[in-house]
């Protein structure tokens, strides 16, 4: 009917059938594809397929793991935290790593493959290098702890990973050898990043 | 093992299919530099969720997994620009372009340009990679009816944009419903 505007608009498109594109024929195309192959689709998300400085980006959301060897999941019984009485709680480490990368697209799918627990809690404290969250829901692990410890390095306490803790904010969190992923597998409480979850770990 | 074979055999396939097309929609909406990251991005997706890829015409599919890509992006750089402020260094100037360079018709942009992010990328859907309702649901997760009525709708305001700016120039911007 009106496709004088479709015409109109397909006039001004800055990538039209003129501009060139690389095919996948293209040596920098194969070698992107032919890394990307080479990667493992179970378990372990990308690490060394790195293609041009845009690899930077598929590696963060493993990076935000790698580097937190200096977590480690601890279920502690309370050294400086008293246990509550139900149950210890699950400290984690928010490993402050670098925000300039981007991250993979987010799916359920990748999130299920890099999380070992993940919940939705509520700030309840900020203190100093450690923010307090009561869970809300658990999706997956420590199911009987009700409360989680986040240790932060110092200064970044306010802003982990560019998420920005505050008291009585919902946030949906996950991790993986017991530090926080973020590159949005973690986040504040939102309907999109909730039905995420939702999908990647389906409740029973 | 034939099981890997095929897998890459397939994988190979879309990436025919889509590789070129998704150059063009990612340097339409975002700079060149970006727009090489989230190609990357996007083909390890396709990667890891082949299982989840549609048996025919996987471009479609392939457009929401860019267009989730480009919103990690966005996400990112302004996470990024909140820790900058915060930690009081000079913001710095990303423009970051929401709507990719018009080229000359100033007045369909302005016109595109007054409108709400939602109708505009239905109608760049529809223009520019040249998707009808059917293509573009799964691409902005609608159901088919509800992409033919958003695309009807952001046609009529882009009209009415368009033709009100011969009596206002700045153009304005319509109510839904009318």
């Amino acid at each position: 009917m009106r496709d004088e505007i479709r015409e109109r608009m397909a006039r001004s498109d800055p990538m039209h059938s003129g501009v060139p594109t690389e095919p996948t024929t293209d040596e920098s195309s194969r070698e992107l594809l032919e890394r990307i192959m080479s990667t493992p689709t179970k378990e372990q998300p990308v690490k060394d397929a790195a293609p041009r400085r845009v690899w930077t980006i598929g590696v963060a959301a493993v990076a935000a793991l790698v580097l937190a060897i200096a977590g480690g999941l601890a279920l502690t019984g309370g050294d400086e935290t008293p246990p509550l009485a139900d149950a210890p709680p699950l400290e984690l480490t928010a490993g402050g790593e670098d925000l300039m990368a981007s991250c993979i697209a987010f799916s359920p799918a990748d999130l299920e493959r890099v999380a070992e627990v993940a919940f939705e809690g509520t700030v309840t404290a900020v203190d100093g290098n450690t923010i307090t969250m009561a869970v809300d829901t658990w999706f997956r692990g420590s199911e009987e702890a009700s409360q989680v410890i986040l240790n932060a390095p110092q200064g970044m306490e306010a802003l982990i990973g560019g998420i920005p803790f505050e008291v009585g904010g919902q946030y949906l969190i996950s991790a993986q050898d017991g530090t926080v992923n973020y590159c949005g597998f973690s986040g504040e409480s939102t309907p999109d990043l909730r039905a995420g979850f939702e999908a990647a770990f389906p409740q029973g | 093992m034939s099981s890997e074979s095929d897998r890459r055999q397939r994988f190979e396939a879309i990436a025919d299919e889509v590789f070129e097309p998704l150059q063009r929609y990612l340097r339409r909406r975002t700079r060149p530099a970006d727009a090489e990251d989230a190609l990357a991005e996007v083909m390890l997706t396709v990667w890891r969720r082949l299982d989840d890829a549609p048996s025919g015409v996987a471009l479609p599919w392939c457009y929401g997994i860019a267009r989730r890509a480009l919103a990690n992006q966005r996400r990112g750089m302004r996470r990024h620009l909140r820790l900058v402020e915060k930690i009081g260094s000079q913001p710095q100037q990303t423009s970051t372009p929401d709507t990719a360079e018009q080229g000359p018709d100033a007045e369909l942009a302005a016109a595109l340009d007054s409108l709400s992010d939602d109708d505009r990328e239905v109608l760049r859907l529809w223009a520019w990679e040249q998707l009808d309702p059917r293509e573009m649901a799964p691409v902005l997760d609608l159901s088919v009816n509800a992409a033919t009525l958003r695309l009807s709708r952001a046609r009529k305001r882009l009209a009415e944009a368009i033709a009100g700016q011969d009596h206002s120039p700045a153009g304005h911007r319509s109510v839904e419903g009318t």
